[in-house]
């Protein structure tokens, strides 16, 4: 059995792009890798909000009713969905005068486990460690 | 970790260069990033090439933009092709940013 | 030798980013490593035929053909390419297109990655 560890680190605003939408989708899409893999091979990946990026987790976000396109907000609930391990810099939020009440936190509504784990920069640095490849976005 | 960075932009939207904390760090400057090696603001180096790293710069990137390994500006950035860039990651990092 | 896997999310025309990893996946290819180049947003624009080459405009469909016949792997996100208009009748000939997990396993056994984001 072997494990490759993939880290997306997303370091801007969305809309203006879609970099923020991809490196979750993308994410999302380990869910479903194992049809290129041999038994017991996996892919799992971690997902890191820094910088401006945490701008992308400011909940009630109404994409779909302004654009008729999914919200970033709805993308971050299907990776806690996904079971994905999803970080937001507690210090770059902390600089935007936001805290964890500001930003989407869980999945619940959805039937999601997992929450967003607001951790200090240096936890991300550890996770960007732990995996064999980075994607920044 | 080992990581490699690619900047190619000369003006960066980002700040993860500076949070980056790898045992050895190398920056690659290529497309619009070449201008950090070459391009002196009111007389100061670009303070992009004040980390701690070996940095070199795409040279066909350079000579697209006019420039030529005798316009980089300090001695610390080595001018290299797109195979050297190949050999760096193989051979000298183990882990790669796109900023 | 090793296994690159690139990834690249820009436009054909505009930023360059495409041009970057076609070159890159040459130079890779050019000293024995295995490449893999997956083509996810607006960087699938490379994966449509028949683009007419101006010199104003990024065009990499020749060297891209050239790079196919020397092995390279390009694979192009079906979803961002339907998205666009892109459909796999008129894709270029050796391009594939499947979903995002296709990226993902190409990812697990590469030995080095490079991940090239949109604009």
């Amino acid at each position: 059995m072997a494990t490759t560890k993939l880290g997306f680190i997303v370091q801007r605003p969305g809309l203006k792009s879609e970099n923020q939408k991809l490196a979750l989708t993308h994410a999302i899409a380990s869910q479903s890798v194992e049809i290129y893999l041999d038994d017991d091979d996996e892919v799992l990946c971690d997902v890191a909000f820094i910088g401006d990026g945490v701008l992308n987790c400011i909940k009630d976000q109404k994409t779909l009713e302004n654009y008729d396109l999914n919200s970033t907000e709805s993308h971050v609930k299907m990776g806690l969905l996904c079971d994905l391990n999803i970080f937001v810099c507690k210090e770059d939020l902390e600089k935007f005068g936001l805290s964890e009440s500001d930003i989407v936190m869980d999945a619940n509504e959805i039937g999601g486990d997992m929450d967003v784990r607001v951790v200090p920069y240096d936890e991300i640095t550890k996770m960007m460690e732990e995996m064999n490849h980075l994607l920044f976005f | 970790m080992k990581l490699v960075t690619f900047v190619s932009d000369y003006k960066m939207t980002v700040d993860t260069l500076d949070r980056l904390k790898p045992e050895k760090l190398g920056i690659i400057l290529c497309q619009n990033g070449v201008f950090h090696a070459t391009t002196k603001e009111n007389g100061n180096s670009s303070s992009l090439l004040n980390y701690t790293a070996d940095y070199y710069v795409l040279k066909e990137d350079l000579e697209s933009r006019g420039l030529t390994a005798e316009n980089v500006v300090d001695d610390k950035v080595k001018v290299i092709t797109f195979g050297d860039i190949v050999d760096l990651m193989f051979n000298e990092y183990d882990k790669t940013a796109w900023l | 030798m090793g296994k690159l896997t690139i990834g690249c999310f820009a436009s054909l025309v505009g930023s360059t980013n495409l041009d970057f990893a076609v070159k890159l996946s040459a130079a890779a290819l050019e000293k024995g490593h295995k490449v893999d180049l997956w083509v996810s947003g607006n960087g699938t624009m490379i994966s449509i035929e028949d683009q007419r080459p101006f010199k104003d405009y990024s065009s990499l469909q020749k060297p891209l053909e050239e790079l196919m016949a020397k092995g390279l792997n390009v694979t192009a996100c079906e979803a961002c390419a339907e998205a666009r208009g892109y459909h796999e009748n008129n894709t270029l000939e050796g391009v594939k297109r499947f979903s995002m997990d296709w990226y993902l396993g190409s990812a697990f056994d590469a030995d080095r990655m490079l991940h090239i984001g949109g604009e």
